[in-house]
């Protein structure tokens, strides 16, 4: 058994003993379920609480707990008979949970989680569903249920998938193994035919998915476990200067290296696989990022690029607003 | 003795009696406080107690100092747990509930928790535990250590002050929201008298309640979803006209359709109406799209993008 503190073992028994005592001789394997227990200590923990009461410590005083049959009883323990108090972090937490299950798309609004964060709500003396909010980002409701279908039925699925590292569309065969929401983002991970490996898609970048006839063995799984973005060892290396207002890059991508870089900014470096995805990220960070090692002429190119369609549509429209300069 | 049972002693003769008790008397009154045969001596007594104290208030329990004679304000003090204070009402939750809150519990992580009990599942203890259904894995959402705390300020309705880019803001909270795997806080701002929204990561240290509770009221429905980057600023609101090409579309309407208005062109094109607040959220967004999207107007907007564009490709 795993050595837990007095605090966490009375945590628990707080919300165990009330609990027992206002039912009539639950098993203790209910018990163990309900609380996250093992028999073992559980039976350490009543062991204990049959000395505990109040001054003088009489017998009459003293909680009584008696275990028969695989059944349990508390009697005597009425200055525990309600739990503590939820604590603000906890409200919190269950509020969040709650919010991120009704926010997935299909999700029951009236079903039972709805209804029981209404009721958690109240006790908690706030507006269900208004103090709390999560948002997990946009995905089709169709094309997700389609990915849900596959991972749990092992079916293989035909996605049409904007590559945004690339800027490129390509249709391909997929094994979804799971699908899940991190980062404000739904993502299927799974083997891709036409990569020849495990990898993440954005369900918001499936323009169309096809559940297949054709099934996977789940057992066949290559190594899981693809990070968010996983760099290959082959992956051209970028060495960025980062103004201070840009050092969250930082702390959002994987970087192989961070430094001090000039006037309070940081020298990041990076393994990048795609280059729209670097294109994107110099366009965004303007002049706060300097690529000193790599391309130096990528963020002139894109820029030109972009500019390239303004001064278009300006010929086009001989816009007189226009304040294009001349490059 | 085991530390586990003093506290329970400790937490019994704290709520069952009648009025405060003083250090003194639970010393005599809780067992564990003195030793069986070995004598405690008055340092060490003080450092049980005071740890046991911690212990308790970390937990959530309200444990208070008060006159033990309420008529007598200046009578010596000593220490309650005021049952109203203690007890969770009940919320009741029926097992359907519950097993749906579990769910949520299993397949949601919030923050860095992993392993052990997580705060949410503490939390359903509370509430009668619950059997556990299997569930996949299926969202993380980020943790951040001001989370409890604000929480606590809007469902009190406390006023916060914290610094945030700078200065200190003045806050009423009424709404915590995630979006995009960020965490904000919106309220209204009582320096500038207008609503704002705050990313609790760039908080420059804890917020701080103050004044009493129940000092503000909160808005009703203030629902809806969390707005996007393009509005989470307080600039002068511009209506920007995005043309997005025909292949990013469906991607680009989907994203903007709760924010804006959506046209859809013959050639499958989609022109986009989004209300601004943010330049640099908005040209975040535009610049997703690469050269396969073009602010058409107004004027302003279009050439903050060209002149930002002219800047990088000088």
């Amino acid at each position: 058994m795993p050595r837990t503190s007095a605090e966490d073992r009375l945590r628990r028994l707080l919300a165990v003993v009330p609990w027992v005592a206002a039912h009539d001789g639950p098993t203790v394997d209910e018990v163990c379920a309900r609380f996250d227990l093992s028999e073992a200590e559980l039976l350490a923990d009543l062991d204990l609480l049959w000395l505990c009461g109040l001054y003088p410590y009489t017998p009459d005083v003293l909680v009584e707990v008696d275990i028969a049959d695989g059944r349990v009883w508390i009697r005597y323990a009425d200055f525990f008979r309600r739990p503590l108090r939820l604590t603000a972090a906890e409200g919190l937490a269950l509020l969040s949970v709650g919010a991120t299950l009704l926010a997935v798309p299909g999700a029951d609004r009236d079903g039972p989680l709805a209804r029981g964060l209404t009721k958690l709500a109240s006790v908690l003396g706030v507006e269900p569903h208004e103090t709390v909010e999560v948002e997990l980002g946009p995905a089709s409701a169709d094309v997700l249920a389609k990915m849900h279908t596959g991972v749990a039925e092992h079916r293989q699925l035909e996605i049409d998938y904007y590559s945004f590292g690339r800027d490129d569309r390509t249709v391909r065969v997929i094994d979804p193994r799971r699908v899940f929401n991190a980062a404000g983002q739904w993502y299927v991970e799974g083997f891709c035919h036409r990569a020849g490996g495990n990898r993440l898609f954005r369900v918001d970048r499936v323009h169309r998915a096809a559940l297949l006839e054709s099934t996977f063995d789940p057992r066949d799984a290559p190594e899981s476990g693809v990070s968010l973005y996983s760099p290959r060892s082959d992956d051209p290396v970028v060495t960025l200067e980062l103004a201070p207002r840009a050092s969250w890059v930082a702390d959002h991508y994987p970087v192989e290296g961070v430094e001090s870089g000039p006037d309070g900014g940081l020298r990041v470096t990076m393994r990048i696989s795609e280059q729209a995805w670097l294109e994107r990220l110099l366009l965004r960070l303007g002049p706060d990022a300097v690529v000193v090692e790599g391309d130096p002429d990528l963020a002139r190119a894109v820029a030109n690029r972009l500019l390239a369609r303004y001064r278009l549509s300006d010929a086009a429209t001989s816009n007189p607003g226009s304040t294009l300069a001349s490059p | 003795m085991d530390r586990l049972e003093r506290l329970i002693n400790l937490m019994a003769a704290l709520l069952e009696a009648d009025r405060p008790l003083d250090r003194a008397e639970l010393r005599r009154r809780v067992s564990g406080y003195e030793g069986e045969g070995e004598e405690v001596d008055d340092a060490t007594f003080r450092r049980m107690f005071e740890r046991d104290k911690d212990a308790l208030r970390q937990m959530g329990v309200p444990l208070v100092i008060e006159p033990i004679d309420p008529q007598r304000p200046d009578s010596a003090e000593g220490y309650r747990i005021p049952r109203e204070r203690y007890e969770l009402p009940d919320p009741g939750l029926d097992p359907e509930e519950l097993a749906a809150l579990r769910l949520a519990a299993s397949a949601v992580s919030v923050g860095e928790e992993t392993g052990g009990t997580t705060t949410a599942t503490a939390a359903l203890w509370k509430l009668g535990g619950g059997v556990e259904n299997p569930s996949a894995f299926l969202a993380a959402l980020p943790g951040s250590e001001y989370l409890g705390l604000l929480f606590g300020a809007v469902a009190e309705r406390r006023t916060v002050r914290f610094p945030y880019q700078g200065r200190t803001r003045t806050v009423d909270p009424w709404t915590l929201s995630c979006r995009a795997g960020k965490w904000y806080l919106s309220g209204f701002d009582r320096d500038r008298q207008d609503d704002r929204m705050f990313r609790l990561d760039r908080m420059d240290a804890a917020p701080e309640p103050f004044g009493p509770a129940g000092s503000f009221e909160r808005p009703s429905s203030g629902g809806g979803p969390p707005p996007p980057p393009w509005l989470l600023g307080d600039e002068e609101r511009l209506v920007a006209e995005l043309l997005v090409d025909a292949g990013q579309a469906a991607l680009a309407a989907a994203e903007a359709a709760v924010h804006g208005q959506v046209e859809h062109r013959p050639d499958g094109s989609v022109i986009l109406r989004l209300p601004v607040t943010s330049r640099a959220g908005f040209r975040s967004f535009v610049f997703g799209f690469l050269d396969h999207a073009e602010v058409l107007g107004p004027p302003e907007l279009r050439r903050d993008v060209v002149e930002w564009l002219n800047g990088l490709a000088s």
